[in-house]
């Protein structure tokens, strides 16, 4: 196990070399330069614009500046951002939370509902349940979510007023300093009444459009990962040996369909982690993925650099667990070489 | 093809069928999957003759006629039969134009990913070794960044154009063609017919393409139902973003983004490209999985 760990650590160095060159040039090839998107703002004197890009590294040979940022994050830091002036790695952790809550209850919501609605459909294959579940998983999978998010405002917050429409906490209502970040947890801890409910409010919409994909892709998996159980030969002895339906289902076959199911949940996992652009847009959460594409309009390079580098490392990560995960689960792959 | 022949005639129900026939009758079967292809081809000639039969033009706007409702609404105006925008253009007109941009976006990014990821599939799995290592690392690390944020961190790059948004989501959706073309390809170069091709000393070139490739094409075909399903969504995405086709192009994404403030107060301009798309998206991909299911000899019912 530690050796396959070790191996599978080793594999992804290279990968990390390289997103380090190409966000590097990339984020070079941008046009225009970040000290001139701000020089347009506010007019700085020559002097000062040359001071400027000296304190940022500008005025380096572009090979220079590629060995101190290697070197930098190799030291664990990834730069300043030019817009906030905080570092890259402090703004990350108080953003990534954000992103991370919402993914979490995003997953928690798709699989809660999406595992049984699979089971279900696979049960009773060929019925209306089958058809009308894989009808709306279909759809799901289907969606625009930014249109998805759109028309949930406009049904939920403006027309029944049943949930906020942007944001994570009531700001007028509640305030506390934030301690992990984590609304849910900060607004528990704040021992304020009713911040706790009000931060999970807000939590309902952006979890719905967020989870829609993924839910769909977990019936859809989970339905044809118990179709094959179904057919194999343990399923028809527990059958045989007059098992109740729910106990075959339930344990017997749901145990062994869950093995690629699982391997879906972790790649949509990742994929949510940095697909959350479109959902923190809608919904002005302040997470990651809103940061990255505000920090492409400000030529807030370092930001840009920094946060494209740490999301997928996380995703590379999480890739990972899942890998060994996996191994967990099925035995049978866990000593392959 | 004579089998075919021979297959369709009752005479010779015995006869296995050609591909083609054996594959349009598990087709056929999927009554989702036809309903699916009846819609796609339908939003297609919408495209195709969207000059001929859209009643007005998509960027010409009709002062005194903003934000007309469609025509089962009070107000309505029968010339504008699903209303008008903002500034007082054709909704209906836009669609129709809004299919065209969508679908030619869709099958740009389709047909360049297929070249592209069949060129380099193929080749990675040749010639193996550092040029392998090479590709397949290079769309790892695609993968690795998060598909929205590159695609957005592309068009920062080269511009928000219709063009440069077909190169990044194709940029983007590229690794799944490449790493499906070396898999199966790979799974091929295993199998005696390649052993006995080169004995019989066909040169690599024709081996790739001539004896390898099409048997490589069932499961390709499958992803680029879905790949156009996906580059659709995607280039959507981007044009809600602001940074797809620019206005007055009549994208359905941007429609939608131009829609927010009036969201509220005439939620129909909002609901006619969000359902455009979800159509266009659910028709491709049902049609997918009809075509997953009758290229796929295993889910194949006999």
């Amino acid at each position: 196990m530690i050796r396959f760990l070790l191996k599978r650590l080793a594999l992804t160095l290279p990968t990390f070399f390289a997103l380090m060159f190409v966000t590097f040039v990339m984020i070079r090839l941008v046009p225009g330069d970040p000290i001139e998107v701000r020089r347009g703002e506010r007019g700085i004197s020559p002097e000062r614009l040359e001071q400027l890009r000296h304190e940022m590294g500008l005025d380096q040979p572009i090979w220079k500046q590629f060995v101190d940022y290697v070197w930098a994050i190799l030291h664990g830091d990834f730069g300043t951002s030019i817009v906030s002036k905080t570092p890259i790695l402090h703004e990350f952790a108080t953003l990534f939370p954000a992103t991370l809550e919402l993914t979490f209850c995003a997953m928690i919501f798709a699989i809660v509902l999406g595992i049984p609605a699979g089971v279900i459909a696979a049960s009773r294959r060929g019925g209306v349940y089958d058809q009308s579940l894989m009808g709306l998983a279909l759809t799901g999978y289907s969606m625009p979510i930014f249109w998805w998010g759109l028309i949930l405002i406009l049904v939920m917050s403006n027309t029944l007023h049943l949930t906020p429409v942007s944001g994570r906490v009531d700001l007028i209502k509640f305030y506390y300093e934030p301690v992990t970040n984590f609304m849910l947890i900060d607004s528990l801890l704040s021992g304020q009444k009713g911040a706790f409910w009000d931060a999970l409010h807000h939590l309902i919409l952006p979890t719905i459009v967020l989870g829609t994909v993924p839910l769909a892709v977990i019936a859809r998996m989970t339905r044809s990962a118990m179709l094959e159980v179904l057919e194999e030969d343990y399923v028809r002895t527990a059958k045989a040996k007059g098992l109740s339906t729910y106990r075959i289902i339930g344990v017997h076959a749901l145990r062994n369909a869950l093995i690629p199911v699982v391997t879906v949940i972790g790649l949509q996992i990742g994929g949510l982690l940095a697909g959350a652009v479109l959902t923190e847009t809608i919904f002005s959460w302040p997470g990651v993925g809103k940061w990255l594409v505000e920090s492409i309009g400000r030529r807030d390079y370092p930001a840009l650099q920094g946060g494209i580098m740490l999301i997928s490392t996380v995703v590379i990560m999480v890739n990972l667990i899942v890998d060994l995960l996996y191994g967990l689960i099925n035995p049978r792959i866990r000593h392959a070489k | 093809m004579p089998s075919d022949i021979a297959a369709a005639a009752p005479a010779a129900p015995t006869a296995p069928p050609g591909p083609l026939t054996a594959f349009w009758r598990a087709f056929r079967e999927n009554r989702g999957a036809v309903a699916g292809l009846i819609v796609v081809v339908t939003i297609l000639l919408v495209a195709i003759f969207a000059g001929v039969i859209a009643p007005h033009d998509p960027i010409e706007q009709y002062k005194g006629f903003t934000k007309l409702p469609p025509f089962w609404a009070e107000g309505s105006d029968p010339r504008f039969l699903l209303g008008t925008d903002a500034v007082g253009r054709d909704m209906l007109s836009r669609l129709m134009y809004g299919a065209r941009v969508s679908l030619f976006i869709g099958i740009a990014v389709m047909a360049v990913s297929m070249v592209f990821g069949i060129a380099l599939g193929l080749v990675a799995a040749f010639f193996g070794g550092i040029v392998d290592v090479l590709i397949i690392r290079i769309m790892d690390l695609v993968m690795a960044i998060p598909s929205l944020v590159l695609a957005i961190l592309i068009i920062a790059i080269i511009g928000p154009n219709l063009t440069n948004t077909i190169i990044a989501v194709t940029i983007v959706g590229l690794p799944r063609y490449v790493r499906l073309v070396r898999a199966s390809a790979l799974t091929e170069l295993t199998k005696d017919y390649v052993t006995a091709a080169k004995v019989a000393g066909v040169r690599p070139w024709r081996l790739m393409t001539v004896s390898v490739l099409p048997n490589c094409l069932a499961p390709l075909i499958v992803q680029a139902a879905l790949g156009l399903s996906d580059a659709i969504l995607e280039a959507a995405g981007l044009g809600f973003l602001g940074l797809g086709a620019q206005p007055p192009t009549p994208e359905w994404g941007a429609m939608l983004a131009d829609t927010r403030d009036l969201m509220m107060s005439h939620p129909w301009v909002m609901a006619f490209p969000g359902l455009s798309i979800l159509t266009t998206v659910l028709a491709i991909n049902l049609m997918g999985d009809g075509l997953r299911d009758a290229l796929d000899p295993r889910l194949r019912r006999s």
